[in-house]
């Protein structure tokens, strides 16, 4: 396949004209299907994702959900985790409908899960109950597992679902193919499919700004030594996200004060007790 | 029906935040600069905003105790208190905790709730109340019909779907929490059973977020004065559930809520539980009555939509309000539908806007 | 869905504890594999793993077929996995698991993505004829550490493996049993590798507190169901990353796990080396006298 990138060395600007750390535009907005306990949509680019929340409630798994993941959070004495992918028949360029038991989403889906379990503190709903997280892929153009787990991050914080921190996503490739062993090679932030097709990349979820992994997926020959950079670039690119993350939700937060929906929160900042 | 063409109000512009976070959206992680190569520092906390998000230190301070929302890094030794759901801080003396923006509903000893049955067990039914377990509802905890005390007998369990059978709505009060959070309801009183000749809604429950609050009185009689052409005799009742599940529905006296103040005693109550309490037919209702009832639905659906709480003042001077707005425009036909810019214009009013 | 039994408490807490101190049940060093023995079958391209109580079979065939529309110049190389309740009362017939699942898409990646068998010398006519490769792996005995013995099965079975010579002449195609012709190893191109890590949650070293993560290597099945999270990686001897695949769990440092993939490095070549060893072995004891002995007029008698 030819490169599209090789252009990259001559103006070190990308298929899309952005830099090598540059992060596509982002949209995100909560609540967007009042009937769930949890919702959100978020825009990475032109990768465009629904996630609807349902739970925590006490639902029969088998029955309702059977392609669903599940994961149980703290250890079996939490809630469980289920999340099942649906990607839209229109969600690709070339219009196809996908099997329910495609093993590659399976295996997102049981990722997903059992990240979001790491970070979920279920303890306090009890083992018999389930939240279910659907997410609906409306559009797709790289960074499909990233997305995926950034946008069900916004929901489960919409759902109130406590969380140790916002569980974050991020890819990163390096400009060079496997067979070329030049040290020159750039890592590259946030992928879309073009890129994704010709370059190796990793997808690296991590917990909030900090640099601790929970997930971790990388799919194409690349090699060891460019590990390093890659994870390095994916690692500040999540933080980028969690920043974006927590602004949608402080926004939607401060309009919500605003219109007096929810009470003023008291201010701790002088710590003092009367 | 006339069709009439509103016009197209512009879309709020999007609300830019300062600058320091916009830059974060578009420009991502500048690893130019050694400014974002820095471990950043835990976020300082944004100064006009007393919003909390998860992961976000609240306190490192000792003196304080963590509640609700938040949590400590186990193992670590420092005194750290995190918020741990997106929402605002909240102080009881020493305690901190954070209420969420939005959450199921969470149970607690005493709530009146409106609830649903989804399965019927041997000696219990289990109870949807809109919290994260199901909430069960024993045999022994209802009245029979006729205000019998006994025991209950086999014969009870054999006919238990003749009191309640999967889908019937009740309303109750959560007697007793189970450690896991799960609810066990009871229905032994005159103002609790199964509910009939009205109408159910559900909205954002206790817990967070607008919906239903927590209030003096969760049930109330609504006077239906009405526009006009209705006579001032009837009456609806409307039952809160602090879970978000509501209940409007014709007023029949001597049952329902009105029973909490006007009726008889513990030592009346054969009398008073009529046979027919378990009945799931509907009495008649006037169409009037039905039309009130489902403006208070719309008066109800125009506070959630419009971020406003939901309790017996706002309900009942939202109606009034409504009532007022349907003389106002007499001669168009749709004056129940409260949607829309017609819903915003209520909450206008209400609030004072 | 029936489950593996869970470990009790108490198991848990000895285990845990004894892993916290250094110690392995089995007396292991932490990044220490269990016993590994590798064998080859009388036929070509069958490969018996033993990993400690773990035992894997794997079997190669080929046969001629028309390839996919989409790719009329690659031949057809699948991988099938079967994980039978004679290996665990956890697994059902018919009903693949999670475990099944992530395994086989685990060995899809490692071997088929990364193109260790080059698919396109497969291709016997543009569009009509080619060869297609159907790996099948059985797990006969589980106790942990699957994905490291199945691509270790894999590896040396595809390596083991000869399919028959074929020849163009014209329009036609001669396939020839293996008394015409010798038959012919497959275009091998690298040997990838899988080395599964296991953590168990992080202790503090040093005064100054700092967390360091604890990981398991080649962990049996009691370890397997105490592990917080894992990490696989696969590598060829040459530095080149596969696949990394840490699918969720408890959070690690990112150190961690570039620490881990140089060490991974080390084991695969252990590993890469252990193979090679073995198919030189079989080779010689399947070509005793070499060829000269076989071309011999005098018989045994």
């Amino acid at each position: 396949m030819p490169l599209d990138t090789s252009t990259y060395n001559l103006a070190l600007l990308r298929v899309d004209g952005r830099r090598w750390n540059e992060l596509r535009q982002q949209k995100g907005q909560l609540g967007v299907q009042p009937s769930a306990d949890g919702s959100a949509y978020l825009e990475m680019g032109n990768t465009k994702i629904q996630c609807i929340i349902s739970g925590p409630n006490e639902r029969d798994l088998s029955k309702s959900t059977s392609s669903a993941s599940t994961a149980p959070t703290s250890n079996g004495a939490g809630a469980t985790v289920a999340v099942s992918i649906m990607i839209a028949p229109f969600a690709t360029v070339d219009r196809k409908r996908r099997g329910r038991n495609d093993k590659r989403l399976q295996e997102m889906q049981t990722t997903i899960a059992s990240g979001l379990a790491a970070t979920v503190q279920g303890q306090s709903y009890g083992p018999r109950s389930t939240i279910h997280i659907s997410l609906n892929v409306l559009s797709q153009d790289g960074s499909l597992l990233a997305c995926l787990i950034n946008a069900a991050s916004l929901a489960l914080v919409d759902a109130g679902v406590p969380m140790t921190d916002y569980l974050v996503a991020c890819t990163a490739g390096s400009t060079s193919s496997y067979a070329a062993a030049d040290e020159e090679a750039d890592p590259l932030l946030d992928l879309n499919t073009q890129e994704e097709q010709e370059l190796p990349f990793l997808t690296l979820a991590t917990l909030g700004a900090t640099d601790k992994v929970v997930a971790m997926v990388c799919e194409s020959r690349v090699q060891l030594t460019r590990l390093e950079g890659m994870m390095a670039t994916a690692a500040d690119g999540c933080k980028g996200v969690r920043d974006f993350l927590d602004g949608v939700v402080r926004d939607k937060g401060e309009l919500m004060v605003q219109e007096g929906a929810i009470g003023r929160g008291e201010v701790v900042s002088s710590m003092d007790l009367d | 029906m006339p069709i009439t063409i509103l016009q197209p109000s512009l879309a709020p512009p999007p609300k830019l935040r300062n600058v320091d976070s916009d830059s974060d959206s578009e420009g991502g992680a500048d690893l130019e600069g050694d400014v974002a190569m820095g471990r950043p520092a835990k976020r300082a906390r944004t100064q006009d905003s007393s919003i909390m998000t998860p992961g976000e230190i609240i306190t490192d301070d000792p003196q304080w105790m963590r509640g609700h929302g938040t949590y400590i890094i186990p193992g670590a030794s420092s005194n750290t208190i995190l918020s741990s759901v997106a929402g605002t801080l909240a102080k009881t003396n020493k305690l901190l905790s954070v209420r969420p923006l939005r959450a199921r509903y969470t149970p607690e000893i005493g709530d009146l709730v409106v609830g649903r049955i989804v399965e019927v067990q041997a000696k219990r039914w289990r109870v949807d109340v809109g919290g994260t377990l199901l909430a069960q509802l024993p045999l022994s905890a209802i009245n029979l019909p006729g205000g019998i005390q006994r025991r209950r007998t086999e014969t009870d369990e054999l006919q238990i779907r003749t009191f309640f059978s999967e889908g019937e709505l009740l309303v109750a009060e959560v007697q007793q929490l189970y450690n896991d959070g799960a609810a066990v309801l009871h229905t032994r009183s005159l103002k609790y059973g199964k509910l009939r000749n009205g109408v159910f809604m559900s909205v954002t429950g206790t817990g967070g977020g607008g919906g239903v609050v927590r209030a003096r009185r969760q049930a109330f009689t609504l006077d239906i004065s009405g526009t006009d052409e209705v006579s001032g005799s009837e009456k609806i009742d409307v039952l809160l559930g602090v879970n978000g599940y509501i209940w409007i529905s014709k007023h029949i006296e001597g049952e329902g809520a009105a029973a909490e103040t006007s009726g008889p005693g513990i030592t009346r109550i054969e009398e008073s539980v009529g046979l027919n309490v378990y009945s799931s037919q509907n009495d008649i209702i006037p169409v009037d009555t039905m039309r009130e009832i489902a403006r208070v639905r719309g008066v109800i659906t125009a506070l959630v939509e419009n971020g406003l709480r939901v309790d017996e003042e706002m309900v009942i001077k939202g109606y009034a309000e409504a009532v007022e707005m349907a003389k106002e425009e007499r001669d168009s036909a749709d004056t129940l539908w409260l949607g829309g810019e017609r819903g915003k214009r209520l909450a206008n009013a209400l609030v004072g806007r | 869905m029936p489950r593996e039994a869970e470990p009790s408490q108490n198991e848990k807490d000895f285990i845990l504890k004894a892993v916290r101190e250094g110690h392995r049940l089995d007396g292991r060093a932490l990044d220490e594999f269990r016993q590994l023995d590798l064998k080859f079958g009388d036929q070509y391209g069958v490969a018996d793993v033993t990993l400690g109580k773990t035992r894997i079979i794997a079997k190669v065939t080929a046969e001629v077929t028309v390839p996919y529309t989409d790719r009329p110049f690659d031949g057809i190389f699948t991988i099938t996995t079967e994980l039978s309740p004679m290996a665990s009362p956890a697994f059902e017939v018919n009903r693949p698991t999670e475990t099944e699942v992530l395994l086989s898409r685990l060995l899809e990646k490692t071997v088929r993505r990364s193109n260790a068998l080059d698919t396109e010398s497969l291709c016997l006519v543009a569009g009509q004829k080619c060869w297609s490769i159907r790996v099948d792996l059985h797990v006969l005995s589980h106790d942990g550490n699957l994905i490291d013995a199945s691509c270790l099965a894999v590896v040396a079975a595809l390596r083991h493996f000869r399919k028959p010579d074929t020849s163009m002449e014209g329009d036609t195609l001669t396939v020839y049993t293996p008394a015409e012709r010798e038959p012919v190893p497959l275009s091998w191109l690298h040997s990838p590798f899988c080395i599964t890590f296991s953590f168990f949650g992080s202790i503090s070293v040093g005064e100054d507190g700092e967390e360091k993560d604890i990981w398991l290597l080649d962990t049996t099945l009691l370890e397997e169901q105490l592990r917080v999270s894992s990490c696989t990686i696969s590598m060829n001897k040459h530095g080149e990353i596969c696949q990394v695949a840490k699918p969720g769990g408890a959070p690690v440092e990112a150190v961690t796990v570039v620490q881990c993939s140089s060490l991974a490095l080390q084991k695969v070549k252990d590993l890469s080396d252990f193979v090679d060893q073995k198919l030189a072995e079989d080779s010689k004891h399947r070509n005793k006298g070499g060829l000269l002995a076989e071309l011999s007029a005098e018989n045994a008698r």
